[in-house]
């Protein structure tokens, strides 16, 4: 790592209980090749410890520590200080949007994970369902393939909650079911579950999406929740039209 | 915590959005033939009224195409209202008379349309 | 829950239209938006307009030359961009709803805002000249 170091004011939003949000000012050294999310916990560990803040991994597979920096959703601990900011320069840190605050920087996900289980892609599986070892993976429902029978993974979601936060209309729309659960729905294709069809063709479905494709634009695991919330549009249609003609 | 997203939620389907892409494209179709005739034959650019009772009664095609042409539009705009308003996750009650006042518009910019149509057709006969 | 009314984190309506940190896609939103509401408003107040047909040629033919002014000649031109961009983007959504063009959408709305521009100039010379 290059020995270079930039002083980064981090302006931090701050809220606690019913209080009125405010913004705390942090200087700090850093390096530039350092994550955001080194800072925020520096801040935490030499300068305020009441900072709330969520990380676990470091190396975005939890999806944990998604925040707004300069006002665009980041997984923190792949954003690299220099990407978003210069020597003697700013970083405004403040937390998802779309999502209750609990305090400071931590949301309460809540909207993704009911969700999620809404469309049969829960966060936690019971055990019955594990893949428990020697016994074969027992996913929910029949995993689908795409067309070379590789297997796609749904794993590629994280949950971090990023695309609801960047959404332009999640926010007025509290009842949006919202891209990472929709991209859940689309993935198990609504041939396959075809009891998704009324979840997702609804006011809260696919038919709040306005194709800004925000979602898609900052999904850190390559989801492309924005393709799929289309994808499923079609499916629909073609399920819905398929009913016209006396279709299954 | 009470599951807001426990059922799906009627309201809004295929079939609003279905209509509100067909009428859009439709639209698209009649409005190029309306600036066409409307516009671009007309010397001066916009008609006077002599000569939208002249086109109106010589091309009878004109105001049966300005007839769905409305329908169209009205449908349109209406449907969009109505989605953008369903972003606002409006209460249920509050969305039936949002409803009621939509439908409304819609059925009096429609008759007024068409009654104005005929309005034209007759003038000074 | 303690708090089973806490309201999301947002700022509502704002959030349709403020284009800072918003993207391509992004951009294409709000100004969906924003012409679909001006439009909305526009036909309305068309419709209104054209009951002078109704009332005659004094009441309409007064009303077209009080309308060939540069304030409302202006105001017809922001109609007519707005209902180019609306028109031809409404056409990039519903191929992208088909499961058209969707890995294309950043292009597909640069090809919209190009033809908007082209047909824009085109019915403003064409405005310019006729008046």
């Amino acid at each position: 790592m290059s020995e270079e170091k930039w002083t980064v004011n981090f302006v931090v939003y701050r809220k606690k209980g019913e209080g009125a949000p405010h913004y705390q000012t942090f200087t700090l050294e850093v390096s530039p090749e350092e994550y955001v999310i080194d800072g925020v916990e520096r801040i935490w560990a030499f300068h305020d410890r009441s900072l709330v803040f969520a990380h676990a991994c470091h190396h975005s597979t939890c999806g944990a520590c998604g925040m707004r920096v300069n006002g665009v959703e980041k997984l923190t601990c792949i954003t690299r200080i220099r990407d978003v900011t210069s020597n003697g320069g700013t970083l405004r840190i403040e937390p998802l949007r779309n999502f209750p605050v609990i305090s400071d920087l931590v949301v309460d996900m809540s909207r993704l994970y009911v969700g999620m289980d809404k469309v049969h892609a829960p966060a936690v599986h019971p055990l019955s369902m594990a893949p428990l070892e020697g016994e074969g993976i027992k996913p929910p429902r029949e995993v689908p393939m795409d067309d070379g029978k590789e297997y796609l993974r749904l794993a590629d979601c994280i949950e971090c909650g990023l695309c609801i936060s960047a959404c332009p209309v999640a926010g007025t729309a509290e009842e949006y079911l919202g891209p990472a659960v929709l991209a859940a729905a689309q993935l198990q294709g609504l041939g396959r579950a075809p009891d998704l069809t009324a979840v997702v063709d609804c006011v809260d479905g696919v038919w709040r999406c306005h194709s800004a494709y925000e979602c898609t634009a900052v999904c850190p695991s390559s989801v492309d929740p924005g393709w799929r919330i289309m994808d499923l549009r079609r499916q629909v249609l073609a399920q819905r039209i398929r009913r016209w003609f006396g279709g299954a | 915590m009470q599951n807001t997203i426990s059922q799906p939620k009627a309201g809004e389907s295929y079939l609003l959005w279905f209509i509100k892409i067909v009428t859009g494209l439709l639209i698209i179709v009649i409005l190029f033939i309306h600036f066409l005739v409307n516009h671009y034959l007309a010397p001066e650019g916009l008609l006077s009224h002599a000569e939208v009772v002249a086109y109106y009664r010589n091309y009878p095609i004109v105001p049966i195409m300005e007839g769905f042409f409305l329908v169209f539009v009205v449908s349109h705009s209406l449907i969009g209202t109505r989605s953008i308003l369903l972003d606002l996750n409006l209460k249920k009650n509050i969305m039936r008379v949002v409803d009621a006042l939509l439908v409304t518009v819609g059925l009096v910019a429609t008759g007024y349309g068409i009654w104005l149509l005929f309005a034209v057709i007759n003038w000074g006969a | 829950m303690e708090n089973p009314t806490k309201k999301p984190n947002t700022r509502g309506i704002l959030d349709w239209f403020d284009p800072r940190g918003r993207r391509v896609g992004g951009w294409g939103f709000i100004l969906n938006r924003l012409t679909a509401i001006g439009l909305t408003v526009y036909l309305y107040l068309h419709l209104i307009m054209l009951g002078k047909l109704a009332q005659g040629p004094e009441a309409y033919d007064s009303f077209i030359a009080f309308a060939k002014q540069p304030l409302i000649m202006f105001g017809e031109m922001l109609v007519i961009i707005g209902g180019l961009y609306h028109g031809l983007n409404g056409v990039r959504i519903a191929l992208n709803s088909f499961g058209v063009g969707v890995p294309a959408q950043k292009q597909l709305l640069y090809g919209v805002l190009g033809l908007t521009l082209v047909g824009s100039l085109i019915f403003g010379l064409r405005m310019f000249a006729t008046h």
